[in-house]
Formats: structure tokens, sequence, C-alpha cells
């Protein structure tokens, strides 16, 4: 068949060559892409537009995104054989800072100490820790450390690098033992409880004949010490069990705060203030003093009397105990009546009774002692068999120090660990001294007011990077070990005395062979290290005394008290203490429990006195972070201080605070340089020892006014339900009235008011299979101490945003402690209740986050996204807790702005921030932060126990503010365990005080509280009705 | 649109001989015309303003939300109030244009432009404060829904600030969609008598080729129809769910159901008094007296002293409801707080702003005073104001736990930035009245006929005239 040809036009019918070319070409126009020559040039047609658009939506949205600064993390060359990157490592160590005693377990991470924990093993403290020590790992990153030993050129210069000359320590030890020989030597130290430390001062005293070692405590306990002497005829502290108390009487010893070492008396305390719902009995404790310490606050009876008048109301108390000496006039009934009360419960109670002074007055301590004597108390709740070496400074000593310096008769002057050209009264005539004295050395840590006076200067070791011992009380010993190789060139104190003795043993060595000489084998110091205690397997036998003081000599002694005009205090902050920590921001910004200030020091006054000042309680105090300023004059001292009303201080009381009031920031440091006024001109000497309160004080004001950074300004909880609280008594007729209102939500809405309350049907029910965290606080065995707050701080990264941002109300805290005041303004009864995200199952922060940057996890944490968060704040405005933290400025350079960071007190230095916990990220500028339960730990825990194949056991996982409560108070765990303590105390052993805060709001928190309970006869505050410290008695 | 017929009772809605060419040269050429001196110095005025917002939130931006007097109590201040101020002055234009329009009152013809340009101005302002008060405003775009490769990670349709972003986004387009198709005639307008090639230009390029075919009418109005029947629920739903925010929430003064009619009532009434503040103004600088007539204000006068008695119901409504529910945080957050208390005072102006004077405005001779109207819708918007303020602030100073009791001042950063938004504001409005017809020139044309004075006064002959003789007049047999 022929094929035949199909043709499309004439071109293909003839083949043309231009059909040819145009079969060749199909295409024959150019795809509409247009290429130019120049970038600017370049045309965008219309076909492209969405092309572009979507580049440069991506290119915007990645640029946007790439916001996060790139750090390099360098990984080990040779890894070390114990550390492995992101496991930590545990030591067993010891603070013992001027006789403050309290073991530990310091957690490392890659080499660092980032927290300290209570060491469990320990009878004394069990486990407990406070604010000061939570906070001293972070002095050990202290940018103001000295850095290296020299000598001092005591010239002008703001810099430390030209006002010390940096020199060897070889060099040095040669002009100094040049220097020392032949010379008397004056060794002073604040209390050492280091019984090896102490041999070889002895062994160092030795060598330059006629030296002496002078223990100084800026806050002394002399009284006691000469008290004791006189009365059982021993010079040294015992031991008190306030847990085997039925009666506490404290006359104006903060045992609970700064007395001698508060977290053994915590725990003690502690055991006693629990209660026991099958049979509930508690300690009774009545308090005496004149300013509103922590320990008062926890007072069931507090009465106030004017500082003059301590020895009168320990004499007024021995007498109604009939006690031998006749009863002085005292004109407040109520004082009166308050001594009567507690001499009769002394009485009801024999040998179950402890009775405390924080005076220093020798007198006054002999008549306490004779009071205990009486009370049956010797060998019952104060055991004499034991020798406490907390406190050995005996005022006496050094006032002769000081008048020989001043005479030129000491030729050689060591300071080590004390800072009497700050703390001693008389500082003036401490530093003409010193500057007689032959020789001067220092080992103080950084350029302080006594360095600054002194020839040599080698700073010494933090106590986290030194090796020593302790003996708190005798029988038991505490060991220090170094957790980290020395940052600076720093040397230990040891190390010197060895080096200047003669002695060329390492004073690692010198523990070393000492100890193992004492205990036998390497073996045994290995384990000793590894427990860093030695203790008595069980507590040996409490000894009694006889008393052999003598009473009417004393009460003779007891001088009249004033009964008109200002009275001024000195005492001491719970977290500031002494002021020789006083650079450590964590301390400064932790809100002070009674007055919730920070970062500085005041007059605290009461409202009464505050009136002649035209200042009073009220809106205006309340809105107004300034306050007027007083020009504050006793013994020819003056200072100015802003006044704070402090409801419960005796009227014709002012108290100020010690620590401050330091020397220039670039030496002592930015957090404690320069801020406040030094109170201690106002301590003066009796003869025998120091007082701590000034008679015919004068304060006028200056018209001058000054903000204090307060965290709380509102004093009242206003009646609301948010704080429930009963007598002993009460509670033990009818166990379920502190809760009725909690029964009336039961009523309305049934028992399951979880599923009930709500608008949805059937409930919101979401079971949480698995593990559910939840938290039981104590009202009663919470002191309001302020431990677990710097713990939090510690374990979570929390910022510190410095004064300035405290009185805009920005601090950060992801815990506080309220502490609300009710009843008459002039003896309040106060309340502490610690708050914190409430974890709420039904929680008003999830739903209003417009991103879901904040949400529920299956075991019931109400969790933060931080990479998420846009910081609208909603969040926190609908957190009815208002737990809920901003960061309000770059805290920590977080931020991807450069030049913004806002830190006020050296917390970004390369240094301090090896503090920083790398477990937790440090949040950038713009979002919200909370409370995450210690997320971190419980994964942790989770996942150790996931690791050996089992369960996760209760107690496993605890948060840091449980850990760091001296009392046991915060309880957490899984309570879907039924095995677990939370479980129990919700469901078994306090259901009759459990209840959670603003729980009509239905927002289901996890957190709940136990209602508090004051062993007290008079009827609490009926609930409905606040304060009378507020202005407004409402509806 | 409108009736044919107009009963000589009702006041005219256009003053003066006019005529469409009349219309047109009185509206139209103060955009041919240079400005005058007061444009120039309020336009400066504006932009110096503006510039000053501008800095005030970049030192926000830059040093942190911490520079505004906010605090871990006080989640939000001025930023918020300012918000929920601006968008509820927003909802004058809608309301004019959309619900009047619906309801066929013609009266809305001579202010409706300028109110709808108020509200988009006004729009602009409010957004400015939920994206800068973010302590992470460069992560805004999370609160959009967009596919992601987080996750994906969603947003969270829970929350009423997520409802407010679709709220506010939606009413904004909606309101400038409205506008500007009101516009396009008008823009035509001034293109076919434009002298100059440049404006010749640029008024053709906005008016999108209208040639006013009859065509282009009838889409105009059903478009107009269809805008307005999906703006009427916008109206209401905008500041119904801005008041979401505060009423799902869980804070005393927040926690309240009254809170949708009662903003949405407020919002209604600070928007006419922002209209009246603007438009007093603007006719006498403009010389629009016969268009925005007395009547005019009067009109507006009697809805601002309706909306200001709702509100003033609503206030004694929540009183009422804080006794009445037993609450004691409730109790304390309204007798001891808001109307007594530091912040006390701010309740009071609230008060004496939205409910007591505004009650003038029941005397005819008051509604028909230009001077007492102008005091009047400034201090009703410091009223609403304050309101917001009184909301937020007062709520939130001192909730359920005591010892976060907390006081508030702005700093110079907020200050900053509220002015710097009434810069904005201004500047737009300055070069709306410039450059844009302030009132709608064709819609005043389509009621010229009926409603114009000169075109009514011809009717006062039938007026007179029996039933009888005009129905023999009219009657074509």
């Amino acid at each position: 068949m022929e094929q035949k040809k199909y043709w499309k036009g004439l071109e293909e019918l003839h083949n043309t060559t231009s059909h040819q070319e145009a079969v060749k070409n199909e295409f024959r126009e150019d795809l509409p892409f247009e290429e130019s020559e120049s970038f600017l040039g370049a045309t965008t047609p219309r076909r492209d537009f969405l092309k572009y658009l979507g580049f440069t939506t991506a290119a915007a949205t990645i640029a946007a995104s790439c916001d996060i600064p790139v750090k390099k993390a360098i990984p080990y060359v040779n890894k070390p054989e114990d550390i492995t990157p992101g496991v930590p490592n545990y030591y067993a160590s010891a603070y013992a800072v001027d006789g403050e005693y309290v073991p530990l377990v310091v957690k490392t991470r890659e080499g660092r100490p980032i927290k300290v924990e209570g060491n469990e093993m320990s009878a004394i403290t069990k486990g407990a820790t406070t604010a000061r020590v939570q906070a001293s790992v972070l002095s050990l990153y202290d940018v103001a450390r000295l850095r290296f030993p020299g000598i001092n050129n005591k010239n002008k210069e703001t810099d430390l690098a030209k006002r010390i000359q940096e020199l060897q320590y070889a060099e040095l030890d040669k002009q100094i033992a040049a220097a020392l020989s032949g010379k008397s030597v004056a060794l002073l130290t604040s209390t050492i409880i280091s019984p090896t430390t102490k041999k070889l001062i002895g062994e160092f005293l030795a060598k330059y004949p006629g030296s002496r070692h002078v223990t100084y405590d800026a806050v002394s306990y002399s009284g006691m010490l000469l008290a004791n002497e006189a009365s059982y005829g021993k010079r040294t502290l015992p031991a008190y069990h306030f847990e085997n108390a039925k009666v506490i009487v404290s006359l104006g010893a903060d045992f609970l705060g700064t007395w001698l070492n508060p977290a053994e008396f915590s725990g003690q305390y502690g055991e006693t203030r629990k209660i026991n719902a099958k049979n509930p009995e508690m300690s009774k404790h009545f308090h005496f003093e004149s300013m509103m310490s922590l320990t008062g606050a926890n007072a069931d009876e507090r009465f106030t009397h004017r500082p003059s008048e301590a020895g009168v109301v320990a004499q007024a108390l021995l007498a109604a105990l009939g006690g031998g000496v006749s009863a002085p006039a005292i004109a407040n009934t109520r004082l009166k009546e308050g001594i009567a009360k507690a001499a009769k419960a002394i009485q009801a109670n024999p040998g179950k009774a402890l009775v405390v002074s924080g005076s220093n007055d020798v007198n006054v301590q002999i008549l306490v002692n004779a009071i205990n004597n009486l009370a049956g108390s010797n060998g019952s709740t104060i055991d004499w068999a034991a020798n406490v070496n907390y406190k050995q400074g005996i005022d006496a000593d050094m006032q002769q120090l000081v008048s020989d310096l001043n005479a030129g008769s000491v030729g050689a002057l060591i300071v080590y660990g004390v800072n009497p050209a700050y703390d001693y009264f008389d500082a003036a005539k401490f530093i003409s001294g010193v500057q007689k004295a032959g020789v001067s050395i220092s080992f103080n840590d950084r350029y302080d007011e006594t360095t600054e006076l002194c020839k040599y200067i080698l700073p010494d070791h933090h106590y986290l990077e030194s090796w020593g011992d302790a003996e708190p009380r005798s029988g038991y010993y505490g060991f220090i070990q170094p957790t980290i190789a020395p940052l600076f060139k720093t040397r230990a104190f040891q190390d010197s005395l060895l080096t200047w003795t003669g002695n060329t043993t390492a004073w690692v060595d010198y523990l070393k062979n000492e100890w193992i000489t004492r205990l036998g084998s390497q073996g045994a110091w290995d384990k000793t290290l590894q427990d860093g205690i030695i203790e008595p397997a069980t507590a040996p036998a409490m000894g009694g005394a006889s008393f052999t003081g003598d009473v009417a000599a004393a009460a003779a002694k007891i001088g009249t008290p004033k009964t008109s005009g200002l009275e001024l205090v000195v005492y001491e902050k719970v977290a500031i203490g002494n002021g020789k920590e006083a650079n450590n921001p964590w301390l400064q910004e932790m809100p002070d429990p009674i007055t919730r200030s920070t970062w500085d020091n005041y007059a605290c006054v009461s409202n009464k006195l505050a009136k002649s000042f035209k200042m009073e309680l009220g809106d205006d105090y309340e809105i107004n972070a300034e306050k007027k300023v007083l020009k504050i004059t006793a013994k020819g001292k003056t200072v100015e201080l802003p006044l704070l009303i402090v409801p419960g201080i005796q009227e014709d009381t002012i108290a100020i605070a010690v620590g401050y009031g330091r020397g220039k920031k670039e030496f002592i440091g930015k957090a404690a340089g320069e801020v406040g006024a030094n109170a201690y001109p106002f301590v003066s000497y009796n003869g025998q020892t120091f007082d701590y309160f000034v008679t015919e004080a004068k304060a006028e004001a200056t018209g001058a006014k000054y903000a204090v950074g307060l965290t709380q300004t509102h004093n009242s909880y206003e009646g609301r339900p948010i704080v429930k609280e009963t007598t002993l008594e009460e509670f033990i007729k009818n166990p379920k009235e502190v809760n009725h209102d909690r029964q009336h939500l039961f009523e309305t809405y049934g028992e399951d008011f979880r599923n009930e309350g709500t608008l949805y049907t059937g409930g919101t029910k979401f079971e949480y299979p698995g593990i559910k965290w939840g938290m039981s606080i104590d009202l009663n065995s919470c002191f309001g101490c302020g431990a677990c707050v710097v713990a939090c701080t510690a374990e979570n990264n929390v910022s510190v945003v410095g004064k300035e941002q405290v009185v805009l109300a920005h601090e950060m805290h992801w815990l506080r402690i309220d502490r609300y005041f009710a009843g008459d303004e002039n003896n309040p009864e106060v309340v502490f209740q610690p708050m914190l995200c409430q974890h709420c199952d039904n929680a008003p922060c999830e739903n209003v986050c417009p991103v879901a940057a904040t949400n529920h996890s299956s075991e019931g944490l109400n969790q933060m996204a931080y990479n998420r968060c846009i910081g609208t704040r909603y969040c926190a405005n609908n957190c009815p807790y208002k737990v809920r933290r901003f960061n309000w400025r770059d805290w920590n350079g977080a931020d991807s702005f450069e030049g913004n960071l806002h830190d006020t007190a050296d917390m970004n230095d390369a240094l301090t921030r090896m503090v920083l916990n790398p477990d937790v990220v440090v949040r950038s500028r713009g979002t919200m932060e909370k409370c995450s339960f210690c997320v971190q730990r419980l994964q942790d825990a989770k996942l150790h126990a996931k690791k050996e194949g089992r369960p996760m056991k209760d107690g496993e996982a605890k948060t840091a503010c449980q850990q760091a409560c001296a009392t046991g108070a915060i309880v957490f765990g899984n309570v879907n365990d039924k095995d677990s303590r939370i479980f129990k105390v919700r469901n078994e052993e306090q259901t009759d005080r459990l209840y959670y805060v603003l729980e009509e709001t239905h927002v289901l928190p996890s957190i709940n509280y136990l209602a508090k309970i004051r062993n007290k006869d008079a009827a609490p505050v009926a609930a409905g009705h606040g304060a009378k410290t507020e202005e407004k008695a409402h509806h | 649109m409108h009736l044919k017929y107009e009963s000589t009772l009702r006041e005219p809605l256009v003053d003066g001989v006019k005529d469409y060419h009349q219309v047109t040269e009185d509206i139209i050429s103060p955009i041919e015309a240079k400005p005058g001196k007061l444009w120039y110095i309020g336009l400066f005025i504006s932009i110096l303003l503006l510039l000053f917002g501008v800095f005030s939130v970049f030192w926000e931006v830059y040093f942190g939300t911490g520079v505004w007097n906010l605090n871990k109590t006080i989640g939000w201040g001025w930023d918020i109030t300012n918000f929920v101020w601006w968008v509820g002055i927003g909802h004058a234009g809608t309301l004019i244009s959309a619900i009047l329009l619906l309801f066929r009152q013609g009266w809305r013809t001579g202010v409706n432009r300028a109110a709808e340009a108020m509200t988009i101005f006004a729009v602009m302002c409010a957004g400015q404060f939920p994206i800068w008060h973010m302590g992470r405003v460069w992560m805004a775009f999370f609160v959009l829904p967009y596919p992601n490769t987080r996750g994906p990670l969603w947003v969270n349709f829970n929350s009423p600030l997520l409802w407010d972003v679709f709220a506010i986004s939606t009413y904004f387009t909606v309101s400038l969609l409205f506008w500007y198709s009101g516009l396009l005639p008008d823009f035509a307008t001034v293109r076919d008598r434009a002298k100059t090639k440049l404006r010749k230009m640029l008024y053709g390029v906005a008016s999108f080729g209208w040639t006013g075919s009859t065509k282009h009418w009838q889409r105009h109005e059903s478009l107009s129809l269809v805008l307005a029947g999906l703006s009427t629920p916008l109206v209401l739903s905008v500041h119904t769910i801005v008041s979401f925010d505060f009423a799902t929430s869980v804070i005393p003064g927040w926690h309240t159901t009254i809170f949708p009619p009662y903003f949405v009532a407020g919002a209604i009434f600070s928007g006419f008094a922002m209209v009246q503040t603007l438009l007093i103004i603007t006719r006498k600088i403009l010389g629009l007296e016969d268009y925005i007539t007395i009547g005019h204000v009067e009109a507006m006068n009697k809805v601002i002293v309706l909306t200001g008695s709702i509100v003033g119901v609503a206030y004694l409504t929540e009183l009422f409801m804080a006794w009445y529910s037993g609450v004691q945080y409730e109790f304390d957050t309204f007798y001891n707080f808001r109307a007594a208390g530091p912040l006390g005072w701010s309740y009071w102006i609230m008060m004496t702003c939205n409910v007591i004077s505004p009650q003038v405005f029941w005397f005819r001779k008051m509604r028909r005073n230009i001077m007492v109207t102008f005091i009047m819708s400034i201090i009703v918007n410091i009223g609403m104001w304050f309101e917001r303020f009184v909301i937020i602030c007062t709520s939130l100073y001192r909730d359920y736990l005591p010892s976060s009791w907390s006081y508030y001042r702005p700093s110079w950063p907020e200050v900053g930035f509220y002015l710097g938004t009434f810069g904005l504001f201004f500047t737009c409005y300055f070069l709306f009245a410039k450059y844009f017809p302030v009132i709608a020139v064709a819609e005043i044309k389509s009621i010229l006929k009926t409603s114009g004075k000169n075109f009514k006064d011809k009717m006062d002959v039938y007026e007179d005239q029996s039933v009888e003789k005009f129905a023999h007049d009219n009657t074509h047999h």
C-alpha cells in the first residue's frame, strides 16, 4: 500500500529550509525568563511575583529566627577520669564560718561547685541549711575577691593591681619571716572550730614567744561564755536541745535566724512544731524582745520590752520561779503578765523547758542559767556534757589587744577572717593601733577595711577551695575538702602559718597526717572525707551541771532600765548576718523575713514612732517606696537611714541592722560597697562585754527621702481565707473548724469538687496516669527563714535584678515567702506563707497564652517553653497567686541585643557566671518564667530510676526548696504513689488542716498548705477580719 | 437608598443653596488648593509627636519592657489601656458607615467618610500597643497560625489574645475596604477635575479606572451593601472580643459577664465623641458647615447620651453584682480599691466624665451648642480612657493575695508611646484632610435632592397644599 503523506502546509509538503529550521527549533520563542546584566537593573516580571514573594518571606523568616548568638564549647582533649560532662559529682564538705557550722554536700558540674545541700548524715543539722549557707557558693565566684598576694602600697589608687604590689609567695615568705623574727605576734581571728588549725596556731605562736591568739567575734557571745564560767565553771557553750522542750522561752535570742547556729536549732524547734493530727501537741514558745526578730515572729506569745529592760525581764522571770531574787518593778502590765505566764508554763513542765537569751551581758546570762537550773533544763534540754565551740571570742581580750596595739607593744598583727576596722565598735582606735603595729598581715579574702591597713596581703582560699576540719561540738567532727582548684593565686592561711613556723609540710598533708594518726588508716580517712563527718553512732548521754553562780550579785548588777526616751538596738539581718558575706547579691536580694526589704539597712520603728515623723502605715506609705530619712544620734555617733515601720517593735525602740555601711565598691564589691550605714559604732563596751543596745538615742527627720526596695508592701491578709490558722486548744476541740469554709465548698459542689465544680459537663478530668507531682507546705513548721528562696535562686539561675528594680517590683524570685501581720499593731501575730507556682491543673495562665508557651504536662506540671514566649504578660496578669516573673530587662546576657545588659551586681562576669546551673537555661529578656518544680531534678530522678530499671522511689526527686528547708515544712512527691509522704500527708495524716489557697477559684492547684496552729490561749484573730495594722477596716 | 420625598419637618442635611456642581466645588477644591498655615503647623506637630513615639518605642524595645513602670503585679498598664481606648474610638466609623447604612440613616453621609478614616487611623494606632507591648516583639509572628517547622507548633486558639489578633486584623481589613471602595467615585471626580498631570495620574491610579458607568455604580452599591453586612457584626464583635481579654480571666474586676455589651456601648460612646472632636474642627477649618450641620452634631450627641447612659448602667450593675455575688475579692476590688483606695481618683474621673457630664445632652440647646459639644467630646474621651485604665489597673493592682499588691505610675516611654500614637493618628488625619475628600461627595449628592435645604424649600409649596390639590396636580389623566 502506498504510504500516504499528509501535510499541513505547503512548506511541509515542499520541505523548505525554513520549515526544516522550524522543526529543529520547536519552541521558537525564548522562555520568558529575562536575565539582565546588572543586579540593580533586574526586572521583576509579573510571573515571578509569587517566586519573589516566597523567597523574601522565607528569607525574612529565617533572618528573624536567627537571633540566638552561637557560643562554642570546647570538649576535653583528655577527659578527666572523674568528670563526665553533664553528670554532677558530689563532695562532702562543711561550712564553718565564724563558728557557724553546717555540714554540706557540694554539687559540682564539670569541676565547678554550683550548689550546696545539707549533709543529711549529720545529727547536728540533719541536712538543714540556711540562706547564708546556700548563698556561700556564689561568694566563691565573687569578683571582688583578692586574686594575688602582695604588699599593700596604701596609695589612693582604686585599681587593686596598682594598690597592691604583686609578689610571689616565696618572696613574701622571705620578707615576712624576716619581719616576724623575734617579734611578739598577735593573731586575730574569729572563732575557729578547726581542731587541727588550732593545734597549728599553737605551734606557730610557740615559735614567736610572747605571742597570743585573740578570738574576736563581730557579734559577740562573750556574755554567755563568761556567765557559763561563773555558773558552771567552764567557759564554753552547752548543746541546746530544743526538740526536748515543751516550753521555750527566748529572751531576745533569735535562734531561728541568727543566734549561734540557726540551721541546728531550726530543725530541733521544727520537731516541736509539727502537728500529729492523732495526738496534737506542740511546744509553747514565749518570746520577749525589743525589736521584731524572725524567731519572735514565730512565737506563740510575744511580749516587747525596752532594750534596757532585758536584764529586768530575766530577773523578773527568775523571781517568779522563786529563784531567790527580788521581783523588779515592771510598769508594763502586758509584759508583767507575760512573764508570769511564762513562769507558770515553765513550772508546769519541769525538765521540759528551755530558756535562752540573746543578751551579751554576763549578769543577764547568769540569771538565765539560774532560770534553766530551776526549770530543770540542765541535762534535759541543755546538755552540759558537750562543749559547743560555735563562739569563743572574749570581748575583754579584744579590748586588751586594741589598747596594746595603741601602746605599740604588739610586734606583729596577723588578721584572719575578721574585719575590726569595720565591725569593731571603736574602729578608729583599732585603725590607729594597726598603724603602730610593727608588721601587719591580712589573710582576708578581699581588700576590706582592715586589709586596707595591713602591709602584707595573703588572701586565703574560699572554703570550697580549702582543706580543713571542724569540731563544732566535742566528739562531733566535720571535714572540709576542696571542690575546685583555687581560682586565684590564693594560699591557705594554714600553709602560711606552717611556712612561717618553719614546717615544710603542706597543710593538706599536715591535716591528713593528723587524722590518719587519729583514725588509724588511709582507708578510714578516705571514708571520712566521703562522709564529711565523724559523729558518735549513738548520741552520747546528756549531762547536767550544778549551778554555782552568784544570782544575788548578778541581779544587783542589772542596771535600772530607762523609762522614757528612745533606745536603739543593733541586730543582725537573717541574710546578711555580721556583714562578712554581705557582698553576695543573692543574699542582698533575699527579702528580709520581717521587713521584706532588700539591699539596704534602715531604721526599724513602730507605727507610733513613725507618726511623730509624719509617716504611718497606710496607702501612702504602701505605694511610695520613698521613706523619710531619720538622723539617729546615740553615743555621740550619727547615722542617717530611712525609716521602715515594723509592727510589733517596741514603740520606743529603733532597730538597725549591722553589715551595711561598708567601704568602697571597688574593694568590697558592688553588692555591699557603699550601701546603707554602719551600725557597729552604736555597740558599746560595758567593762566586761559588748552591749548591742544604746539608751538615750535621738531621732529626727532630715527632710530627705530614700527609696527602700520592699518586695511586699501590704502587711495584712485582710481576713481572706488564703491563710488559715487556729489555736491548739481549738484544734483539739474541733479539728474541722479551721477548714470550715472548705467544708462549705464540699457541701455545695460535692466531695468530688475537682470535677463537679466546673462548667464543663463530666468535668475536665484528666487522670494523670503515672506520675502526678504535688507539694504540701506546713505553715506550722515554716519559719520564713528564706533558705528555700536562696536555694531556688541557686538551683534555677534566678536572676538578680538589683535594688532599683526591686523598687519597681521587678524582682525575679520564683519562690517568695509572704509575711502577714494580724491583730494588734503593737503586738501582731505573724504568719509566713511560702508562695510559688501552684502548678494548677486548671491553670488560668495556660489558656490565655496566645502562643501556647505555657502548658500542662502529663505529670501535672505547669510548664514554660521560654523559646516560645513572646512576652505578652497575659499569663502573669491572670495568675491569682502572682507568682509569674517577667524578664523586664536583660539580666543575664541571654538577649540578642548588644549593650543593654542590666547588671548591677556583677552577676554576669565570666567568673560569676561559673555558678550557673548548666541544667537550667538562663532566660532572655522579654520572656516569662516561674517555678518549674525543679523539673530538671524530676527528670534526673526519673531517668536515674529508668536506667536502673525500677520505678522511681519516693524522695528521689526533691525540689531545691524542699531540700534546703531545715524543718521539712515542704513535702514533695508523686501523689499517685500511695506510699509516698505527700500521699500520706494529704490523705491520712493531715486531712483536717489541709487546704488549698484560693481553692474556690477552681484553678485546682497542686500545692496544698497545712493550716497554722498557735499554741496560745486567746482565741485567734477571727478569720474574716484583717489586721489593724492596715488602715482599712473593710466591710 | 433614600426617600424621594422627605418631610420638611426634618432638618435639611445639607444647608445653603447647593447644586451638584457646588457640592463638588465645596468639597474637592480644598484638595486642589494649597493648604493653609495651620495645616502645616498641625502636621509638623503631629510628625514631631510621632517621632517622639518612635523614639519611646525604640527605647522600650532596646532596653526591655522594664523601662515601663509595669511590674510583677501589674502586667498591663498604659499599653493595653491605650489599645482598648483606640480600638473603642475606631468603632464609630464602622457604626456610621455600616449600621447606619443598613438603617438608612441619611445623615450618615455627611460624616461617614471622616469617621471611617478615623476608624482606620485609630485601629492603626490601637494595633501598635499589643505589638510593642510584647517582651520579644521580634517574635510577634508567633501569633500567626502558619505552617511551620517547629513541631508543628500551633497557636493557642483558647487565648482571647489570639482572638484579638483575628478580630482586629479582620476589622481593619474590612474597614479599609469599605472606606476605600467609597472613595473610588470621589477620587475619580478629583481626577476628572485635575489640572496638573501628577494629580491626574495619582488620582487616576487611586480611582482604579472608575468611569461612572451605570455598571460601576451598580457594583459599587452592591459592594457597599455586602461590606456593610460584613462590618455590622464586626462592630459588635471586635469590642466583644477585646472585652473577652478581661471577661474570661479569673481576676476580680475582670471576670465579669457584663463586659461584651458594656464594652461595645463604651466603644460607640467614645467613638462618637472622637468623631465630634475631629469634625467640629474639620468643618470649621475646611468651611464645611453646610454639610456637617448642627443637625449632624445633634444626632451624634443623641448617640452619646444614649451610650453614655448604657455605660453608666453597666457601672452600677457591676457595683451591684460585686455586692450581690458575695465574693469577698470582687467586693474589695470594686468598693475598696476602685471606688476608694490609692487609685480611687481614677474611678471618680471615669464616673464624672462618662456618666454624669454627658447628661447635659438631654437638653436640646446643649446638644446643638458647638462649644459644649466640643468640650464634652474631649471630656468623654478622657472619661473613656480612664474607664479602661480603671478596668485594667485597679483590678490588677490589688487582687487575690495582698502580699503582691502594688501601685502603678507610668514612666516617660509609656507616655511617649501614647503621645506617639496621637502623632500617628493626626499625621494620617492631616494628610487625609488635605488629599482626600473629607465628605463623601457622591453620597451627599445622592441625598441632596431630598435633604438639601434649597430642594426642601421647594417642597414648602406642597406642604401648604391640600391633599386634593396635590393629588389633582400630580395625577396625570
